[in-house]
């Protein structure tokens, strides 16, 4: 069910990921997480603008990178990952869009070097079934991703949903 | 820990594997697949404010373009990530040979000589006419990806986005230089490749125009007055 990826280059950092479907309490989150009311820290991520894992990885990199010479741009490493999924720049936008909103069923929910303890308190904030990471793609509703993206008919012809979103996030700040 | 200033070193399992005027190529990993990093370093013979912007500046363009001639439908290698500070790219890693490798082989039959040359074509046709300007058409730049054969550009350090017609001619002059010094014995290839051109670019007929022109008096436009 839960996932941990590393990070080449950066020792000791650890990323750990849970998939939950039909989320119940999404508006419940929501407001925890303005208020500062969660247990833990971590993000929340809307399931259906992922298409592929590698997005996540890429966006948690980066913000590892940016908070490693403290250059974060928002005021979390955890909401620096969600800005980082987006290819703009206008992070209020981002989180809005790609973060949890009320009506959220799916859910991709991610830790920087979660403990036990963090993963469990995690598991009993939502309210959802947790699936293996591997059911993602099945979610994905390309026409969304592709809207937010700004994704050319053109540019999946030559590659895949992933690739190009790949290249948004590594080419926002150019 | 990586530090600000030499952040490639203390990456593991990075190799150089080139190395230009302008930057070096290493190949690593990012995120578990093959990555290529090119990391444009400092001239300490400029001034380091200006240093720092002309890198910037350039690292910047070369990102922007390949995005761009993705998003026209011409393969680049995938943009993994971009270090600012370090000013590195990270690229997927592209498995194949470049066309100079594969012509200099020679083990292309006629018909897909032809073939290959008319892809050229059409991927120039489509990123002129997407208002980019590649700036260093060779045939080392050009690779043929292994498990599908197709085509991608390499290398846009030197890109740049316009819709002139005579930045397009400079383009194919360039390439047209290319072939005539590296493949002079396989025949006239720039024929087949403007051939394609022509078929694909809607706006080959200003391009071809200033093409000849170029032909006739070199890349340099004559600066008078």
């Amino acid at each position: 069910m839960e996932q941990v990826f590393e990070f080449e280059g950066l020792c000791g950092r650890t990323l750990h990921v849970w998939l939950f479907i039909n989320v119940s309490n999404s508006k419940d989150i929501l407001q925890k997480l303005i208020g500062g009311q969660l247990p833990v820290e971590c993000v929340f991520v809307n399931a259906t603008l992922v298409p592929d894992l590698i997005v996540l990885r890429a966006a948690a990199h980066k913000a590892l990178t940016a908070d490693q010479r403290q250059r974060l741009k928002t005021k979390s490493l955890h909401s620096e990952m969600l800005y980082n999924i987006s290819g703009s720049k206008h992070i209020g936008e981002t989180l809005k869009r790609f973060g949890i909103a009320e009506g959220s069923q799916h859910l991709l929910v991610a830790r920087f070097d979660a403990s036990e303890e963090d993963a469990a308190a995690i598991k009993a904030v939502v309210a959802g079934q947790p699936v293996a990471l591997e059911q993602l793609h099945t979610l994905t509703d390309t026409a969304t991703v592709t809207k937010y993206y700004k994704i050319s008919p053109e540019e999946l012809k030559i590659g895949s949903l992933a690739d190009a979103i790949l290249c948004r996030i590594a080419a926002r700040d150019c | 820990m990586v530090t600000v200033e030499e952040p490639i070193v203390s990456t593991s399992g990075c190799t150089l594997i080139g190395q230009g005027a302008e930057a070096r190529v290493w190949e690593g990993m990012y995120l578990g697949q093959a990555s290529i990093l090119k990391q444009r370093f400092s001239k300490k013979y400029r001034h380091s404010t200006l240093d720092a912007k002309l890198t910037v500046g350039r690292l910047k363009q070369e990102v922007r373009s390949m995005l761009r001639a993705r998003k026209v439908g011409v393969l680049t290698p995938v943009v993994q990530h971009v270090d600012h500070e370090a000013s590195t790219i990270y690229m997927q890693k592209v498995i194949g040979r470049s066309i100079k490798d594969v012509l200099h082989e020679g083990s292309l039959e006629a018909e897909g000589l032809k073939l290959l040359m008319a892809e050229v074509g059409r991927i120039l046709a489509k990123i002129h006419d997407g208002g980019l300007v590649h700036g260093d058409l060779t045939t080392s730049n050009m690779m043929i990806r292994t498990h599908d054969g197709a085509l991608v550009l390499i290398d846009f350090g030197l890109s740049y986005n316009s819709s002139v017609p005579e930045d397009k001619g400079v383009d194919l002059y360039v390439l047209e230089r290319a072939f005539t010094s590296a493949h002079s014995t396989q025949g006239n290839l720039m024929d087949m490749v403007l051939e394609s051109y022509r078929h694909h670019s809607s706006q080959w007929s200003a391009t071809f125009n200033k093409f000849a022109e170029v032909r006739m008096r070199g890349r340099k436009r004559a600066m008078l007055g």
